[in-house]
């Protein structure tokens, strides 16, 4: 009896233990399909966003790069600015780890475009150059932190990752071949028209200028040279105005080469209104990057003399960069707090602890003469950069709001706003550039800009180009170059007058190694410049090294590490798990 | 075991008998059976244990009842006929509910811990879950959090089997479910399924245990009787955060932060001033809004504005009943717990129906059905306990209807106010449960039964979410310093989640006794689906805060929804087996199928065996009766099974076996496109993890069978744990694939002894129980090979720790040998305090002694340490803002010269998992009176406590101090040694402002032993005689005390063990007010 009920149950559910997930793809349907090819794909493609958090920095978006330079600085302390940094340190771990994913992500659509995928042999094939171009990116990126990775160039099963590592040479000639398999191939675009629907998508322009990075690395200026001429000759130039060229408006322009996509929607846009906004910018972000002072007084004047404290304030340059602060001061300020209820802020400046020398201060007059050290300067610096005393239009509930930076910060009275930042006890300049302006951004949230993410633009192209001209003693060809970057941003050309002459090829070599780090601000370009020059120790850690306030004073100083941190080293959990990989040496 | 009441009554010869059966301890008996001796009629007690019997004049009653010696009484012409039951009759004649059946604790051959509806009964207890503490051995439960509606306890049953969910099984009627979907009142009894001979019938899912709860069920010829208990029941918090509440203290703590580290202060002198007058007069005014100073300069104490006591009420009413036919039971009760935290309570409505009814002479069919539905508050509990911390004493929390915000000019303007997360979280969180069981009884032939049942159970939540945001003001100027979120930018959410499972149980019974030999079979089949989902949905911009129903808002937020589902097939059955109640034996075999696994592996077979032997009943040992009783020798073998891997329930976890490609978004030219990638890796070789159980115990009576004592040692092998694979970084981020590869071994003895027995009148028990459980890793990814090498003519330190151990918790590790998730820790530096050898080179071992620089000596040492080519980490530079006075040093445990890098980290034999647990009970009765208390204990364990605001050093901007910080820190400045803050004796090291790298680091300064004893429930209670109660028509009236948590003995300093060392929502201390009574 029981094994009829039994039976009939048995029977009428037979599928029970017959269940598939109805939320994943299961791994045997992947590449099956024409629209499966193209997801996959697109998983490639994604990987450019690892790195983006919307809960706080995590310090590994590209563009947070810079602040191991010295143009962005970091809040907080960074275990690679303040000698903490050793094999187990988050950062090292984690970029690792993206990066092999990225490049699994690249593996596996080679392998699954090459042998499952029904796609059309042309489509299959502009696939694959693209997803080349991506594993050969993720590989360039690991070559320049961690030198001479293990390369991996098809799917590995969980156990499989055993390899040890490959000679940072044997990397570049994959890297390149990879590239030049991507130049190569005939269904591959050379370059999409400006304001192109398939922007985002690889070309063979991108592919011509890594290959001439990776040139660069390996000091092959000849064929450096070949691929940035290849990239001009594909159509690519300087869009007209460096200010606007970084907004939504203007990304598909001819200057981008390759950029990673961001759209207005959360988890698919950018993240530096958070990071680089203020609080009295739409979002009410974090300030987590500031600017460091190093930086601002590198932008030279308008003719393209050098800036100097002492043509503003004569005698600043030899004052304690503390008591400099004075300088920085509002006007009126005894007035102002005190009308707002914060003789606090006043009664700080003249502690006698302070030490500031108030003789110098200009009751009316204090933020007219601090001004003018911004005024007659580089475009490029007001565009990137706030400086004390300008506005910026920012949020006030949705609508518009004129805020001005002002030191010390008060209190909004009487329609006049100060910044609001996320450390109001302290000043610093702040980033400017990729911060939305205005009361309602185009944007639902301060994680999700719009803003495509400049990877590789011309100006890039153009300035390594002139670097390796000047390499190969071209110094004339190379000074074009340069000044192709420079009229565009309005600047004083090299050879225009005695203060921009170029003397020898040492000095062009320091001023286009400038001309990078003022040009490319915030853009996760100049860390690994820094790092390939040999150049980042003096830079970073050269005198008096921190985290400082406008007026040169340290807030967290930074500590060199020694000359390992040139190269990152293999994270220690790696080597425990893969005993083949062997360190890098000082770590 | 219940007696139908068969056969006609001739009525003109009956009389009618009433009475009322008591305990030994006066409490009166429900369910006793009462019979004429040689009639057919018989009926039961009901609750108030009273009786009415129709019977011929001159006959003899038999009065009996599971547990206690049947006693037969005379009637002599009497009608009214009260007996006391004789309480001293020993624990062996209990009968005890068992996987699929009941048995005589006497022929038990596994290990079974039964609770009796009494321990759980008028406490005021939220959850049945929490109840259980320290109510059988080997059950460890744990809450963790006290927050109405998530206050459930957690249940081990002899120690955690499983680096995988090991909650213990629970069965509610023989029917799958969860502990907080049954009201404790309805509860009969309790029965811990611990070993494998009476665990393994429920196959895979018993390898953790399983709780068998059978609820109160109506008896046959039982006139329906109401009985309503109430409790009334004032709330406190266990134990809450202590920080320093006076400002200027604070500010002045915060700016000795910013000293240590050469910065410039926080506050400035003038804002301290300030405060300092302003609490010279707390009630004038100095502030431009003119309000008193206690506001507009505040000193707040956050945990007084946080927390409030209240009253928490349970009502239950209940009606039992029962005709020839039919019987019933059915309750309702509505459970009132606002919380301890405004707008975080919950109120709860559960009803039961329980009903049977017989047709014809073979068929009874019947249900038992639950639901429930619990309104919960909405108050930001998770953000309040985040930012518990982040909040200073600066800021008035409400005043006047408004919200305080930042005074002092420093203070950021962000600064919290705790009270938002109370208040500004509005709508509804409700989870509701409804679970029905039909069932249907056959009797085939004589002996042999057919039981099936059908279970539909749904559980499903429902949430709303908005706010209602509040402007911030600065009660100094009275203007708004921070305001409200705007309505464009407030969401409107909505969700709903449900979780349905349908069973469908069928069981064929066989019992029969051919002389001396007993035999009963048994054999079952069991399917069972759950499925899961969840949708979700917000929108932004509303209209007014106020008005939240979704529909409202303008733009589209999130659309979102998830789901999984499972199944299993089984088939059991199980043979036992005595000779003459004296030799026992038992076989149990379960054959379970799982979707979770590959086609291949879904099925797995989990067998059996017990035995026993009653020795007392030999001849041999007729000899030792006056010493020892009911003498019982067992054992058992057996493997159960567990496919539940971590982070069940999650759908991918759902299809451990499988590989899967997993959605990412990516934009091309402004559109947006969907991606996939390689989500989780696959293992279609992945099969059970598998639990071998093994056990002896032994039973006996003592003293007259007034002393019972059970001792039982045990030994579990759980193996093939599902674990994720651990990988190497290169693999990226797809998820490691699950394989079987694990294994634990946990081993133990519990000890359970009951005394019952009576001085004159005072009849009184005690009753304790203790358990001792160790647990070791026994395999994992191969041994720790750790030390020094000649690599290329180098001495280089290697350590394969990150290959062969993984990291779990908070610095804790796994490793084969070792406890589960042991602490991995550096070690503070001991030295002798010599400092310097006899020939004046410096004594690596002659530092400081309690490893923290303190005296001008010590730091003398550090740098010559330096100089001599040794040095410290994390940081390794002397100076004020790197290794300084007040800063920890670490010992070289692998000699590498380098004082407390990566690899001076080292096991420490402890873990936050007790070692052993305890409990014990006392109860006694004197005529009314009765007083009855539980305490319950861990022991050898130990929390890691270093969180910030509460157990470290560093002061932060917009951060409270907590006092223990405050009042115990170091302070040194060489070069003003006679500054007042001086401390050089203080145990945390000095403050430091805003973060910091050494004195925080995993370390064993931060480790807490975490042992404690709690009196779980202490209740006096008085019961009103007869008299009284027939007066008032009542059948029975008890009043009773009953508190719960009222005493805690711990050395750990945080607020309370039970929860764990960081911050919670507290659990509840409880005064509680009782009343039963039943017509």
């Amino acid at each position: 009896m029981l094994a009829i009920v039994l039976g009939t149950m048995g029977s009428c559910k037979k599928d029970l233990l017959d269940i598939t997930s109805n939320t994943q793809v299961p791994e045997d349907k992947m590449w099956t399909t024409d629209n499966y090819t193209d997801l996959g794909v697109n998983g490639v493609y994604q990987a450019l966003r690892f790195g983006y958090a919307t809960g706080g920095t995590n310090n590994r978006e590209l563009y947070q790069y810079d602040r191991l330079s010295n143009t962005l600085m970091p809040r907080g302390g960074d275990p690679l600015l303040n000698a903490t940094a050793n094999t187990s340190s988050g950062i090292f771990v984690d970029v690792w780890k993206e990066l092999y994913e990225s490049v699994h992500r690249a593996n596996d659509a080679i392998y699954g475009i090459s042998n499952i995928s029904p796609s059309t042999p042309e489509k299959k094939a502009r696939l694959l150059a693209e997803v080349k171009f991506l594993r050969a990116f993720y590989y360039y990126r690991l070559n320049q932190l961690y030198k001479g990775v293990p390369l991996y160039d098809a799917p590995i099963n969980y156990n499989e990752a055993t390899k040890p590592r490959n000679t940072e040479k044997e990397v570049w000639d994959f890297i390149i071949k990879d590239l030049s398999d991507c130049i190569g191939e005939t269904n591959l675009p050379t370059k999409f028209p400006a304001g192109s629907k398939e922007f985002g998508r690889i070309t063979k322009s991108a592919a011509y200028a890594l290959r001439g990075k990776v040139y660069m690395y390996l000091q092959d200026w000849d064929k450096a040279i070949a691929d940035f001429q290849a990239v001009k000759d594909a159509g690519h130039q300087l869009f007209p105005d460096y200010k606007t060229l970084f907004t939504a408006v203007n990304e598909k322009s001819d200057e981008m080469i390759f950029s990673i996509q961001n759209i207005a929607l959360d988890n698919y846009g950018s993240t530096m209104q958070f990071y680089f906004g203020s609080r009295s910018a739409f979002g009410s972000n974090w300030d987590s990057y500031l600017v460091s002072p190093d930086f601002v007084d590198l932008y030279e004047n308008k003719d393209g003399s050098k800036f100097n404290w002492d043509d503003i304030i004569p005698g600043y340059n030899d004052m304690a960069p503390a008591k400099r602060e004075i300088y920085f001061i509002r006007d009126n300020v005894q007035q102002v707090a005190q009308a707002n209820n914060k003789p606090a802020k006043y009664t700080d400046l003249v502690d006698p602890k302070r030490g500031l020398d108030f003789g110098l201060y200009l009751q009316n007059g204090n933020e007219a003469r601090l001004k003018k050290a911004f005024e007659n300067r580089d475009p490029r610096l007001s565009a990137n950069v706030i400086l004390p005393y300008s506005t910026f239009v920012g949020m006030n509930g949705t609508s518009d709001q004129t805020f001005t930076s002002r030191w010390p910060h008060i209190e909004q009275l009487n329609n006049v706003f100060d910044l609001r930042t996320d450390i109001e006890s302290q000043y610093f300049y702040l980033p400017r550039k990729f911060v939305y302006e205005g009361g309602k951004p185009p944007i639902p949230s301060r994680v999700a800009g719009d803003i495509d993410y400049p990877v590789i633009r011309y100006a890039d192209v153009l300035l390594l180009w002139a670097e390796a001209l000047n390499e190969k003693g071209l110094t004339g060809p190379a000074i074009d170059k340069v000044n192709e970057v420079r009229a565009r941003a309005k600047v004083g050309l090299l050879n225009s007058s005695a203060a921009t002459t170029v003397s020898d090829k040492a000095d062009l070599t320091s001023r286009i190694r400038n001309e990078r780090r003022r040009e490319f601000f915030g853009e996760g370009v100049i860390y690994f410049d820094e790092l390939r020059w040999k150049s980042w120790k003096d830079q970073v850690f050269g005198g008096n090294a921190g985290n400082k306030q406008p007026w040169g004073a340290i807030v967290d100083k930074y500590t060199y590490l020694g000359d390992q941190l040139y190269t990152w080293p293999i994270p220690e959990l790696e080597r425990q798990r893969n005993t083949s990989l062997t360190q890098n040496t000082g770590w | 075991m219940t007696l139908f009441a068969v056969g006609v009554a001739n009525a003109q010869q009956k009389v009618s008998v009433t009475g009322q059966i008591k305990d030994s301890q006066g409490a009166p008996l429900s369910g006793v059976t009462i019979r004429e001796k040689g009639g057919t009629l018989s009926t039961s007690t009901n609750g108030s244990g009273t009786y009415s019997l129709s019977v011929s004049p001159n006959a003899t009653l038999v009065i009996s009842y599971v547990g206690y010696q049947n006693q037969e009484i005379a009637l002599n012409g009497r009608n009214v006929v009260n007996v006391t039951m004789d309480g001293t009759s020993s624990v062996i004649d209990e009968v005890v509910v068992v996987g699929y059946g009941k048995q005589k604790k006497e022929k038990l051959l596994g290990s079974v811990s039964t609770i009796d509806a009494k321990q759980i009964e008028n406490r005021p207890v939220t959850n049945v879950s929490t109840a259980l503490s320290g109510a059988a051995a080997g059950v460890q439960v744990k809450q963790s959090t006290g927050r109405p509606g998530s206050d459930g306890a957690t249940i081990r049953v002899r120690g955690i089997g499983t680096m995988n969910n090991a909650e213990a099984l629970v069965v509610i009627d023989g029917i799958v479910g969860t502990m907080d979907a049954v009201n404790p009142n309805d509860i009969e009894t309790i029965s811990v399924l611990k070993d494998a001979s009476s665990a393994s019938i429920y196959g895979t899912r018993a390898a953790n245990g399983v709780i068998l709860i059978t609820t109160k069920k109506g008896k046959a010829n039982q006139k329906t009787q109401l009985a309503y208990s109430g409790i009334l029941s004032k709330t406190k918090p266990m134990g809450t955060p202590e920080f320093v509440s006076d400002y200027v203290r604070h500010m002045e703590l915060m700016n000795e932060g910013t000293f240590n580290l050469g910065k410039p202060a926080k506050y400035a002198e003038s804002s301290i001033e300030q405060w300092r007058k302003a609490n010279a007069d707390p009630n004038g005014v100095l502030a431009p809004s003119g309000l008193p100073n206690n506001v507009a300069y505040p000193n707040t104490d956050w945990t007084d504005w946080i927390y409030n006591s209240s009253w928490l009420q349970s009502h239950n009413i209940s009606a039992t009943g029962g005709s020839e036919s039919t019987n019933y039971m059915i309750s309702g009760r509505i459970l009132d717990n606002p919380g301890i935290m405004k707008n975080t309570g919950a109120k709860k409505y559960e009803l039961r129906t329980n009903l049977s009814t017989k047709i014809g002479d073979r068929l009874t069919i019947g249900t038992n059905t639950f639901a429930s539905t619990e309104d919960r508050k909405k108050a930001n509990v998770d953000n309040l306990y985040n930012f518990l911390r982040q909040s200073t004493p600066g800021v008035y929390p409400m005043y006047d209807g408004k919200f305080g915000g930042a005074v002092a000019a420093e203070e950021s303007v962000q600064l919290n106010n705790l009270m938002q997360y109370l208040y500004e979280p509005q709508g509804m969180d409700k989870v509701s449960n409804f679970n029905s069981t039909i069932f249907a009884n056959v009797k085939i032939i004589k002996g042999l039964t057919f039981e099936t049942k059908f279970n539909y159970l749904t559980r499903f939540r429902e949430q709303t979410g908005s706010s209602i945001p509040v402007d911030k003001y600065n009660f100094a100027t009275g203007a708004i310093v921070f305001p409200a979120g705007v309505a464009a930018n407030l969401t409107l959410s909505q969700s709903y989640e449900n979780l349905r499972t349908l069973t469908f149980d069928n069981v064929l019974r066989y019992e029969t006794t051919i002389g001396k030999h007993n035999i009963g079979a048994l054999l079952g089949h069991n399917e069972f689906q759950t499925k899961w989902y969840i949708f979700s949905a917000s929108k932004r911009g509303v209209i007014d805060p106020t008005i939240s129903n979704i529909s409202t808002a303008n733009e589209m937020n999130s659309i979102d929804g998830n789901e999984y589902e499972t199944s299993m097939r089984s088939f059991f059955g199980r043979v036992n087996y005595d000779f003459d109640g004296k030799y026992l034996v038992e076989f149990n075999l379960r054959r379970d199928a799982s979707s979770k696994f590959g086609k291949d592996k879904q099925v797995g077979y989990f067998p059996s065996v017990g035995l026993g032997w009653l020795l007392s009943k030999e001849s041999f040992m007729k000899g030792l009766e006056p010493y020892v009783q009911n003498v019982k020798l067992r054992g058992s073998w057996g493997k159960l099974g567990n496919d539940r891997n971590n982070g069940d329930p999650n759908s991918e976890n759902y299809f451990p076996a499988l590989a899967f490609y997993g959605n990412v978004g990516y934009s091309y030219g402004g559109a947006q496109v969907s991606g996939l990638e390689r989500s989780k890796f696959g293992n279609r070789l992945l099969a059970w993890e598998e639990s071998e159980n093994k056990e002896v115990g032994l039973e006996f009576s003592t003293f007259k069978s007034k002393a019972y004592v059970e001792v039982n040692y045990y030994n579990k092998l759980t193996s093939g744990i599902l674990v994720p694979e651990q990988l190497p970084l290169t693999t990226g981020n797809t998820s490691a694939p699950i394989v079987n590869s694990a294994a634990m071994r946990n081993s133990g003895i519990e000890l359970n002894l009951t005394w019952k027995d009576k001085i004159g009148e005072v009849s009184y028990n005690i009753g304790g129980n203790f358990a001792y459980n160790k647990s070791r890793v026994t395999k994992l990814k191969g041994q720790l090979l750790r030390g020094w090498n000649d690599l290329n003519g180098t001495n280089t330190y290697s350590t394969n720790i990150g290959q062969v151990s993984n990291a779990v918790g908070t610095n804790q590790r796994n490793l084969e040998g070792h406890l589960y998730k042991e602490f991995y820790v550096r070690e503070r530096y001991r030295g002798d305090g010599s400092y310097y050898s006899s020939d004046g080179s410096v004594n690596p071992n002659g530092g400081p002694r309690d490893g923290m620089i303190r005296t001008e000596a010590d730091y003398k040492w550090a740098e010559d340490m330096k100089t001599a080519g040794y040095s410290f980490s994390p940081v390794n530079t002397l100076g004020k803002e790197q290794l300084y006075y007040g800063d920890f040093l670490y010992a070289d445990l692998n000699g590498d010269k380098i004082y407390g890098n990566e690899n001076d980290l080292d096991f420490t034999g402890t873990s936050d998992i007790p070692k052993y647990i305890y409990g014990f009970n006392l109860g006694f009765s004197y005529k009314g009176f009765d007083l009855q208390m539980l305490w319950s204990g861990e022991g050898k364990l130990q929390y890691y406590w270093n969180d910030e605001g509460y157990s470290n050093n560093i002061v932060r901007d917009g951060n409270g101090i907590s006092k223990r910080v405050a009042d115990d820190h170091y302070f040194y400045d060489p070069a003003n040694p006679s500054d007042s803050r001086t401390n050089i004796t203080g145990s945390y090291a000095r403050l430091k402002y805003n973060g910091e790298t050494i004195n925080n680091v995993a370390n064993n300064y931060y480790l807490y032993d975490a042992d404690f004893i709690k009196l779980r429930n202490l209740q006096i209670g008085y019961t009103f005689n007869n008299k009284l109660t027939e007066r008032l028509h009542v059948r029975n009236l008890r009043v009773y005390f009953s508190g719960e948590n009222l005493l805690m003995f711990t050395k750990f300093p945080g607020a309370d063990p039970e929860i764990g060392a960081g911050a919670k929502y507290p659990t509840m201390k409880q005064y509680a007010f009782g009343l039963n009574f039943g017509f």
